[in-house]
């Protein structure tokens, strides 16, 4: 499961992808592998959700 | 026995000086046209570096650097560990090996079956590969692998070799059947094929896979000692299940190295802060040996942000994935010692730099993550392949 950070930094907005199984920030980088399984999960139908 | 007593070697014309001059104290200088260092292109071979632990029985992760496990539909889940050897690990202790990735089997009560595996693998960046000096296109450029390895039953163990540029191509060989519980130096020299495709970039060039074991789902009719073009999930011919079978049976490997060229030359040991330093563009953790360590500073933002960053330790391959052991406490003035959680990953390949949620926080004020108690108290770093 995953849930998107989304925040406002230098007058620019930053999203995160932070796993919820053990809080980890994914950024958005095509060669990370954790981004590449996020894309595959969302790719099966999955759904994220918006981070408190 | 006969000597040969010479001041220098050359070639037939003599006109291109010398390509080895012999001194008077026996020693010799040679001008080689091929690197003797750094040939070995895997990091971690020796496998002397393991930041995350020593022990773990968990599927598709990592335990010692740049070396993933994984299994599947197993009964009793294998114990994967950073094996200290001793003397009595004849072969790869006289060469100076000092670990092992050592697998010790669960007792899998149901035999062996279709959907069956267990490996081990590491992955080659492809740019390391691409810009080897292995002519990877060439039947008449090759490459060599060689390893130490022991398994506690005998029989013999495949491996592959397989691309992940354009269309996948593997390349499979067996072992030969092992003595058991004895260590035994295997080498294969592999050539270049036309229709591999290794880019020059951050992916993956190659993965190198081991399988104690594999169920059929997973092997069929492929040509060893070849390429093969990638279809489906034959990695292999069908693997002998003896060791699958044995309870708590044991498989080791050490002294991994991948280097061009049709010739095996010793192993390239390497010190251990070079080899972490290898290591830590794939991933690093930051050590559990301090007292109440400060690992991050910070600015409070606002009541509810802090942020900082410093550089990571050397470029990382990607920008990273990052996360907190469950030790890691906040600490500015005016929030006090607290948990918090992560905001925004805002690292970039040469820059750790995170914001943090947190409660309580007074904007300007400096702050710090530190180490609240050492067993958990790190931040880990992944931007692995």
């Amino acid at each position: 499961m995953y849930k998107i950070s989304k925040s406002t930094s230098y007058g620019k907005e930053n999203s995160t992808i932070i796993r919820t199984s053990d809080g980890a920030g994914i950024p958005l980088d095509p060669a990370n592998t954790d981004y590449q399984e996020y894309l595959e999960w969302v790719a099966a139908g999955n759904t994220p959700e918006e981070a408190d | 026995m006969s000597q040969l007593k010479v001041n220098a070697i050359s070639d037939s014309a003599g006109a291109n000086g010398n390509a080895i001059t012999l001194a008077t104290d026996g020693t010799c200088t040679a001008s080689l046209t091929n690197p003797r260092s750094f040939r070995r292109i895997n990091p971690n071979g020796a496998m002397n570096v393991a930041q995350r632990g020593t022990s773990d029985t968990s599927s598709d992760a990592f335990l010692i650097d740049r070396w993933k496990h994984l299994h599947g539909s197993a009964d009793e889940a294998p114990t994967y560990s950073q094996h200290a050897l001793t003397s009595s690990d004849t072969g790869p202790w006289e060469k100076g090996f000092r670990y092992s990735f050592h697998i010790q089997n669960g007792n899998q009560t149901s035999g062996a079956e279709t959907n069956d595996y267990i490996q081990c693998e590491t992955r080659i960046e492809a740019q390391d590969l691409a810009q080897s000096g292995w002519d990877y296109n060439s039947t008449s450029s090759y490459i060599t692998l060689s390893f130490w390895v022991k398994s506690s039953v005998a029989q013999a163990f495949p491996f592959t070799l397989q691309t992940s540029d354009g269309t996948a191509y593997r390349y499979t060989f067996t072992t030969g059947s092992l003595s058991a519980n004895t260590w035994t130096k295997v080498t294969k020299t592999i050539p270049g094929n036309s229709n591999l495709t290794i880019d020059n970039d951050n992916g993956i060039g190659l993965y190198i896979m081991f399988w104690p074991y594999m169920g059929t789902n997973w092997t069929g009719s492929v040509t060893e000692n070849a390429w093969f073009g990638v279809s489906g999930n034959d990695y292999c011919n069908d693997i002998t299940s003896t060791w699958w079978t044995t309870n708590d049976a044991t498989f080791e490997l050490t002294g991994i190295q991948l280097e061009v060229g049709d010739v095996v030359t010793d192993f390239e040991h390497r010190s251990y802060g070079d080899e972490l330093q290898r290591c830590q563009r794939y991933y690093y953790r930051t050590a559990n040996d301090g007292s109440t360590t400060n690992l991050l500073g910070l600015t409070t933002e606002s009541s509810t942000k802090a942020a900082g960053g410093q550089p990571h330790p050397t470029r990382m391959r990607a920008v990273p994935t990052i996360s907190f052991g469950s030790d890691i406490r906040f600490y500015s003035p005016a929030t006090g010692t607290i948990t918090f959680s992560l905001s925004q990953n805002r690292c970039g390949t040469s820059q750790l730099s995170a914001a943090l949620t947190i409660t309580g926080g007074t904007a300007g004020q400096s702050g710090s993550l530190f180490q609240n108690a050492s067993s958990n108290g790190y931040i880990e770093v992944s931007s692995e392949l």
